[in-house]
């Protein structure tokens, strides 16, 4: 099976690019021909995804497999470098799956002006790149795969976003709310990426300087850490910084994400919440602490500060919100904020807290737009002083939400509890020579956020879960879920579930990884 | 009586010069801005005959052979589109030339 | 000495030959059987190719004329480039030049004329070559501007750039004659030696001579702060004639440029780098900032061509600034302009394909172009967002070696320039979203405009075909461009 050691990983990646290829040849009009292909080639995506899992060896999650390296620009010392390790897992099959099931549900519903040949060619280009990006090993390679998802993103929120006219702060004019999203949303990603590059550049040259050959690869820039220190190390850190803190995205890089996920179609806000915010704080756990581990430590503190103040922030943001979507948008920047906060510890706890937090946050976060997309398509509305009584109007749709609003405001039991209760559980004891004082502070403000998060996910379950359904919905039938929402929705409740009871699931494999970057990167200090 | 050396011509080369350029930046007939082109050109090819006899070889003398023809060329096509220019306008004024505004 | 050696003056001989012939036959073709002219030049140019593969193939280096004139694999890179740069811009031509019918023989005389003067120029070792190329490069484009007689705005067109033209010439020839003075030299190897021999790389007139040279070549490579005739003149010309300004004219200013100073002048980086520096900043600054307020696509592409100079300008302070950088920021400085010209021009022939069938080259007009031309909509995604410089597209590679080779320094004058290229390259991205937004974000207009197109398509989109595969492929296997970049960089002595 040396064909599937060495393929799986590829195939992964550019199956759904192929696919796109082929649906570019099926005539427009046949629209089911169109959605089978792409179901038939996500399915086939997250099978190999899921045989890349169960193939994968546990006992050694520490080192890289599935490797493929093989030169492709040679003129720049740039690698086809490839393979995954237990922090990638996860979040490769997580992308796979919410793939498949993002298919699924936009079968039957599409957002104006439709053309969904157009829409899945585009969401298969994303997949593509999500799945690169979680599998590159190589600075310039994982660099296109994180913008190769920028343009299909903007071209769904710009083609099928929301089409309200809203008034921008600072433009005389008023303008469509999908337009503003779209591009705000690129210059910002575009903005931290270009600084991202510089410092990849300077990594490489850097890299060359103990004598060897520079490279672009992230293993070997790994084992030659040393290289890098001073203030060389703090602005290349700060460079990456800058574009991973946008994606991810943390206070106060974070203004594109409400407009982007409430602009967005369904589908696209479920990608966008589910993968591509993983997308910059992953980057920090496979590039910017482990190359510059000393340099993460200087900024750890200021990472910290920051995730909390997201946390506070995206709390209280929430409380002052109209619009359901818009409100769950800002829930994820509290929850990316208890990510950062973990990740910041730089502890064995606090990144296993981040990865978890990341599945969990993908899942939940995902179900939660699926859910604000189905009730805006029913409702044709998203303000929840309109809506409420969705319980008794919808008894299943109602239940689905009051379980993710549970899962997300951090449940026992549930998902979205580990990554929180582990990121907190990190802060207590940060990394040997940081401040515990001050980790400590973050633990208990981060604390009262959880409460926060609990306030405001039931008094959003309140406002439209309960009571009674407003006068103007009076005498109308609603169509509760039906089955492909279900298709799309029971996996992820299950897998809600399944973290949440067993989280082994997902630190099964991310335990030893972590442990061995945290190792690898702070043995003089801790040991 | 001084000797001319050819720094007296490189220095006259650089009068000549200063003042075609000059003449291009603020005249504004086209024609008269051609004319102080001709004498920017002029100006290059006093140099090179200057610079050419004082290190005795003979490229200078080349290169304004080169230069002349070019600039003769370059005449043609300049009176070429003056003349387009004047039989719609009657004008050899840059200013009124403004359909075209960044 | 005196021995010529016939093939490697070929590619120019035989494209000499095309134009003779294209002017000949012109007399005798009666006027409905013009386009033969047309297939005449598009076949000169595609045969002159051959013995450019032949040389390329055999690897050896011609020298002639007392080494004025020397085919090497730089010159062979460029001339390739300029062919396949003329090329697609004959197809370009077909339709517009066919569909107005008047002057075809001159049109396609002057635009061969032009290529000659171009594919000379890669060849020339010696201040003299080097100017009379680079005027018969730029002297029939004066012309090609003004082609639309009966057009007051071609006629400004072609006004405006012949007067600043001139000047620009003017000025270099002042350059290089203090340079002649200077060294006593006209050969690039002969002043490179004088310069380092007699220690001259700090005389004020040495200084005086290279800035001279460098803002005459400002002029050719419309660099700011000598850029403003080109909106003007880009705006004003038939549009097939812009897209040749853009790209070819561009790239023979560059590559005088680059032969120039890497060749002749490689002691003075303290006088040319610190002014390189300053000229690119300044250029992707002030043109992105004006490209932002645009709302005619051409002036608009005429602002970018302007900051993608200003990129193109960046290698060479880098360069300047690192120790051995000067082979890495010419190579980078080759394979930008390589991206460069075919995206451009791949952008040109969708603008010059839209605006026929649109009637008009404002943004707004454009909306919804992607409902109703998916075609076209996709192909101008494309070239805009490769201009852009984004990823899996060509012109993400281009930026990247730009990049890289200025932070082959780590000093802050490398670092800075880097950080201001990367701000200017996300402002630059805006302005091309915004006709991307019109094409497929905005509404179509209620009257679609009909595809009324009555001259031949097929060349002009077997044009937008070549450059769409090139853009998408070297995107993907950018080590196809960097053969260019080494290829040229063996220049550097």
């Amino acid at each position: 099976m040396d064909l599937l050691e060495s393929w799986a990983l590829s195939l992964i990646v550019f199956l759904p690019l192929v696919g796109a290829l082929v649906a570019l040849a099926i005539p427009k009009e046949r629209e089911e021909a169109v959605k089978q292909w792409t179901l038939l080639v996500s399915v086939v995506t997250l099978i190999l995804a899921v045989v890349v899992a169960a193939r994968f060896d546990f006992g050694a999650a520490a080192g890289f497999q599935f490797e493929v390296d093989v030169p492709w620009i040679s003129a720049i010392g740039a690698n086809y470098h490839i393979g995954i390790d237990g922090i990638s897992l996860p979040l490769l099959v997580l992308s796979a799956l919410v793939v498949v099931l993002c298919v699924i549900y936009s079968w039957q519903h599409w957002d104006e002006p439709r053309n969904p040949r157009a829409f899945l060619i585009l969401m298969m280009i994303l997949a593509t790149g999500m799945n690169g990006t979680f599998v590159a090993l190589d600075l310039v390679l994982f660099f296109i795969f994180f913008e190769l998802v920028l343009l299909p993103m903007y071209f769904m929120i710009g083609i099928w976003g929301d089409r309200t006219m809203r008034k921008i702060p600072g433009f005389r004019k008023e303008v469509e709310t999908r337009l503003y999203a779209a591009i705000k949303f690129f210059i910002f990603t575009l903005f931290g990426s270009a600084f991202m590059l510089l410092g990849f550049l300077a990594l490489y040259f850097k890299s060359g300087s103990g004598g060897q050959q520079s490279t672009f690869d992230i293993p070997e820039l790994i084992a030659r850490g040393h290289l890098f220190e001073g203030t060389f190390a703090w602005l290349v850190f700060g460079a990456m910084f800058l574009g991973f803190a946008v994606k991810v995205p943390m206070w106060p890089f974070h203004t594109w994400l409400p407009d982007a996920h409430t602009a967005a179609p369904t589908v696209g806000s479920v990608l966008l919440a589910a993968i591509l915010l993983k997308l910059g704080s992953y980057a920090f756990i496979r590039i910017a602490i482990p190359i510059l581990p000393d340099t993460a430590r200087d900024w750890a503190p200021a990472i910290a500060v920051l995730a909390v103040i997201g946390i506070i922030y995206g709390s209280l943001a929430c409380l002052a919100q109209t619009d359901v979507k818009r409100l769950i948008a800002f829930s994820s920047v509290g929850h990316m904020g208890f990510v950062m906060l973990g990740i910041a510890t730089l502890t064995e706890v606090g990144i296993n807290a981040a990865i978890i937090g990341m599945v969990a946050h993908g899942l939940i976060t995902g179900l939660l737009f699926f859910l604000a997309g189905s009730i805006h398509h029913r409702y044709h509305t998203r303000e929840m002083s309109r809506l409420g009584g969705n319980l008794k109007l919808m008894p299943v749709m109602g239940g689905i939400l009051g379980f993710t609003a549970m899962a997300s405001l951090g449940l026992p039991g549930l998902a979205g509890f580990w990554g929180e209760f582990m990121a907190l559980l990190g802060s207590y004891q940060p990394l040997p020579g940081l401040s515990t004082s001050f980790f400590r502070t973050a633990m208990v403000i981060g604390a009262i956020g959880t409460v926060l998060t609990a306030g405001y996910m039931l008094w959003m379950l309140q406002k439209v879960n309960l009571g009674e359904p407003s006068s103007e919905w009076a005498g109308k039938e609603f169509q509760d879920v039906d089955r492909y929402e279900m298709a799309a929705w029971a996996p992820l409740i299950v897998l809600i579930v399944a973290v949440g009871v067993y989280p082994r699931l997902v630190l099964g494999a991310t335990t030893d990884a972590v442990v061995g970057l945290v190792e690898t990167a702070f043995r003089a200090v801790g040991g | 009586m001084p000797v001319v050396t050819p720094g007296w011509y490189m220095t006259l080369a650089a009068v000549l010069f200063v003042l075609g350029m000059t003449g291009v930046l603020i005249r504004r007939n086209a024609l008269v801005m051609f004319m102080c082109v001709e004498l920017m050109l002029n100006a290059v090819n006093l140099t090179f005959v200057a610079a050419g006899r004082a290190a005795g070889v003979l490229d200078g003398q080349v290169a304004v052979f080169f230069v002349l023809v070019v600039a003769a060329a370059e005449v043609v096509v300049g009176l070429a589109i003056i003349v387009a220019i004047f039989r719609r306008r009657e004008t050899a004024s840059v200013d009124e030339l403004a359909a075209l505004r960044g | 000495m005196t021995r010529i050696d016939w093939l490697a003056i070929a590619p120019e001989v035989v494209v000499a030959a095309a134009l003779l012939v294209v002017l000949a036959v012109d007399l005798f073709l009666p006027r409905e059987r013009k386009y033969w002219v047309a297939a005449l030049a598009v076949v000169g140019t595609t045969l002159a190719m051959v013995p450019v593969i032949l040389m390329a193939v055999s690897g050896d280096n011609y020298s002639m004329f007392g080494g004025s004139y020397v085919v090497d694999d730089f010159a062979l890179v460029l001339k390739g480039v300029f062919l396949v740069a003329g090329y697609l811009v004959l197809l370009i031509s077909v339709s517009y030049i066919e569909s107005d019918r008047y002057y075809q023989g001159e049109y396609y005389l002057l635009l061969l004329s032009s290529l000659l003067g171009s594919m000379v120029l890669t060849s020339a070792r010696d201040l003299v070559v080097l100017f009379v190329a680079l005027e018969l490069t730029t002297g029939p484009l004066f012309l090609l501007a003004g082609w639309r007689k009966g057009d007051l705005r071609s006629n400004e067109a072609s006004l405006k750039f012949f007067i600043i033209g001139v000047l620009s010439t003017g000025l270099m020839l002042y350059g290089m004659s203090l340079l002649f003075g200077l060294t006593g030299e006209l050969s690039f190897e002969g002043i490179r030696e004088a310069i380092s021999t007699g220690g001259m790389a700090s005389e004020p007139v040495l200084g005086l001579a290279v800035l001279l040279i460098l803002v005459g070549f400002g002029f050719k490579v419309s660099a700011v702060p000598f850029h403003f005739w080109a909106p003007d003149t880009y705006q004003g010309s038939p549009p097939p004639v812009t897209a040749y300004l853009s790209v070819s004219s561009k790239l023979a200013g560059f590559v005088a440029m680059l032969a120039v100073i890497y060749l002749a002048l490689p002691a003075a980086t303290d006088f040319w780098g610190p002014a390189l520096w300053l000229m690119a900043a300044v250029s992707m600054t002030v043109a992105n900032l004006s490209a932002l307020r645009q709302s005619h696509l051409i002036r608009l592409l005429a602002y970018s061509s302007v900051a993608q100079a200003g990129f193109m300008l960046v290698p060479f302070a880098g360069g300047a600034i690192a120790e051995n950088g000067l082979s890495e920021g010419l190579g980078a400085t080759v394979i930008y302009l390589v991206i460069y010209a075919v995206m451009n021009l791949g952008a040109f022939a969708v603008v010059i394909a839209g605006g026929r069938r649109i009637g008009s080259y404002e943004i707004a007009d454009w909306r919804g172009l992607g409902s109703y031309s998916p075609r076209l909509g996709v192909m101008l995604a494309v070239f805009f967002l490769s201009l852009a410089g984004l990823p899996p597209l060509a012109g993400w590679f281009a930026k990247f070696v730009m990049f890289r080779a200025v932070l082959i320094s780590t000093g802050p004058a490398g670092v800075w320039l880097a950080v201001i290229a990367a701000v200017n390259a996300v402002v630059a991205f805006y302005y091309y979203a915004r006709v991307v937004k019109s094409a497929w974000f905005d509404q179509a207009p209620d009257e679609i405009p009909e595809d009324t197109e009555t001259g031949p398509t097929g060349p002009l989109s077997l044009a937008m075909g070549i450059a769409l595969v090139v853009v998408l492929v070297v995107g993907v296997f950018p080590g196809l461009a960097t053969f260019f970049g080494d290829a040229a960089a063996a220049l550097v002595p």
